[in-house]
């Protein structure tokens, strides 16, 4: 799959510079130190404009999940059927409130980067995060299984 | 808000044809539906002196429009946005009677969604540059509202057994209620198993889980109570409005509760201003982008429990003859897609009594209520409607009228 991600907002910089070292990073408020995603400029819950980038462990759970079967971006095409996945990271889950967490959009991929069969993807499977190089110059950070137990009751859709 | 109860009207209405090739322009589009909704309110257009749109950089502003039919405007504004829009206009002109900027209103959107623009992402829509928030989701093949809206469904299937099933009654409903509207793009009714049947867009949503693209413009008048008293129809009035409002975080995915939508807010603004609550709604508009988005409104205003949805939404209640129909022209579904301004028409229509089906006398209020395809779609006696507006999960909007006997 050729991608190409331009990076033409700046919040985003060191989210990506982290990804092409093999780290996740989360935009951390430096008053209330909550983590948020993504990275706005603002804090949601404190409203101070300083942060700092922490790293994070990249481990997770399935949220939730769609199976794209007919793409919409051409560069996609050749992908599909493909899942998005939405991923709640092991950090601050539940926090500020029981129904908050720190939640990311990606692909489920295999370890050699190929879109994971939908058969394998489910709500409450357990994920870490790795990182695809799509250009010469580009990373970007995907989740795949870790083999661990479930968090939570496993689902899939059913058919 | 209660001190606005019934204090302004919905007083014209105008549509195009929906198509999916107009051939025209949004302009030409948009001062086709401006003039008819001028028109159906009995006004000319030197009577109108405020002008509100919404747009997604697809459609044409309203000094375009005001300049084509002659209106001289005191205000006018074109915000961006789809669905959802409508129903928080109607309440932006309801402050603009109030202060005095204005003594009529128009409220339009034109667009050309399927030939030129299409709103299911493909096209012009795909090429457009990746930031800020897009970042976040475009560069995993997430992009089209299908994409992104679907999380929340799965969720909710996760949460509470919602099934696909079920929502696909939303569907089958609006399909008949298309087959009694003369206008409707798809009039063909359809079952909850040709639903399922279906082919895959993006699982969990089948293709006709998903609404239509279509070309058409769409157009409504706002003014005073005093005022609505020397128009054409008998007044619809304005109980309250509200839009468009937020959930806890506009972006929805990635804090705070993920199977509720905008509506648990919108609902604390509009049923205590207009002093009623769901149980007292005879017909509603819950925006069906996707069959689920009118299950999860639904469910967010309070017709039903929290994860009742889904029960709700295939226990007949929605459909012509049930306890409160929903989208009765046939919704985003059938009859057209307009971001919403034609299920606000379909219900002002309702309220009039003078839904435009099948029935020889529609025109003049005499309806059959004889709900089979090709028939009828006239709620009988209906008094109280409410439309529920949906940009996304986290945005939305409400809006609830009352016929000229509420």
């Amino acid at each position: 799959m050729a991608l190409i991600v331009p990076e033409t907002d700046s919040e985003w910089h060191g989210y990506f510079q982290a990804a092409r070292e093999g780290r996740l990073v989360i935009r951390r408020c430096a008053d209330c130190r909550r983590l948020r995603y993504p990275p706005g400029a603002g804090c949601p819950w404190c409203a101070s404009l300083a942060w700092t980038w922490a790293t994070v462990s990249g481990r997770g759970t399935i949220h939730s999940y769609v199976i794209v079967v007919q793409a919409i971006q051409p560069g996609f095409r050749d992908w599909a059927p493909y899942p998005v996945v939405l991923v709640e990271l092991d950090e601050q889950r539940g926090e500020p409130t029981p129904d908050d967490g720190v939640r990311l959009v990606a692909n489920l991929v295999t370890p050699d980067f190929q879109p994971e069969p939908e058969e394998r993807v489910a709500i409450g499977a357990r994920v870490e995060v790795c990182f695809q190089r799509i250009g010469p110059d580009s990373v970007l950070p995907q989740f795949r299984l870790t083999g661990e137990p479930p968090a939570a009751r496993l689902w899939q859709l059913p058919g | 808000m209660q001190h606005l109860r019934a204090r302004h009207c919905i007083v014209g209405i105008g549509e195009t044809e929906y198509s999916r090739a107009s051939g025209r322009s949004t302009r030409a589009l948009g001062v086709e539906a401006v003039r008819l909704a001028i028109m159906d309110a009995g006004l000319t257009p030197r009577d109108i002196d405020g002008m509100l749109s919404y747009h997604s950089n697809d459609s044409t502003p309203s000094v375009a429009i005001a300049a084509d039919l002659g209106i001289r405007l005191n205000t006018y504004a074109d915000v961006i946005g789809g669905g959802s829009s409508t129903e928080g206009l109607v309440a932006y002109a309801m402050g603009l009677l109030e202060v005095g900027l204005c003594h009529a209103v128009v409220i339009f959107r034109a667009m050309n969604g399927y030939s030129e623009f299409r709103i299911g992402g493909t096209g012009a829509r795909a090429a457009t540059p990746v930031r800020g928030l897009e970042l976040a989701d475009r560069p995993y093949g997430m992009l089209s509202a299908g994409q992104r809206f679907a999380p929340v469904f799965m969720r909710h299937m996760y949460e509470y057994g919602t099934t696909s099933a079920q929502v696909a009654h939303v569907k089958a409903a609006h399909s008949r209620h298309a087959a009694a509207n003369p206008k409707a793009l798809v009039r063909t009714p359809v079952t909850v198993e040709e639903v399922l049947a279906s082919r895959w867009v993006v699982k969990p949503l089948h293709l006709l889980d998903c609404c239509l693209e279509t070309d058409n413009a769409t157009a409504l008048v706002v003014t005073s109570a005093d005022r609505a008293r020397d128009g054409r129809h008998p007044p619809v009035r304005i109980l309250a409005a509200a839009g468009r409002v937020n959930r806890d975080r506009p972006d929805y995915f990635y804090q705070g509760r993920f199977t509720t939508v905008a509506g648990v807010h919108a609902r604390e603004l509009v049923f205590p201003a207009a002093g009623i609550g769901p149980e007292d709604v005879d017909v509603t508009g819950a925006y069906d982008a996707f069959t689920f988005t009118a299950m999860l409104q639904l469910e967010a205003f309070g017709f039903c429990e929290q994860g009742a949805g889904g029960q709700y939404v295939s226990s007949g209640a929605i459909e012509l003859g049930g306890r409160r129909p929903n989208n009765t022209s046939g919704g985003h579904l059938c009859e057209g897609y307009t971001h919403g301004m034609s299920m606000v028409i379909e219900n002002v229509r309702q309220l009039r009594g003078t839904v435009d089906d099948y029935c020889a006398r529609a025109a003049q209020g005499v309806h059959t209520y004889d709900y089979r395809p090709g028939g009828c779609r006239q709620v009988r006696d209906a008094r109280i409607a409410m439309n529920m507006g949906w940009a996304t999960p986290a945005t939305g909007s409400a809006l609830i009228l009352g016929s000229h006997r509420v």
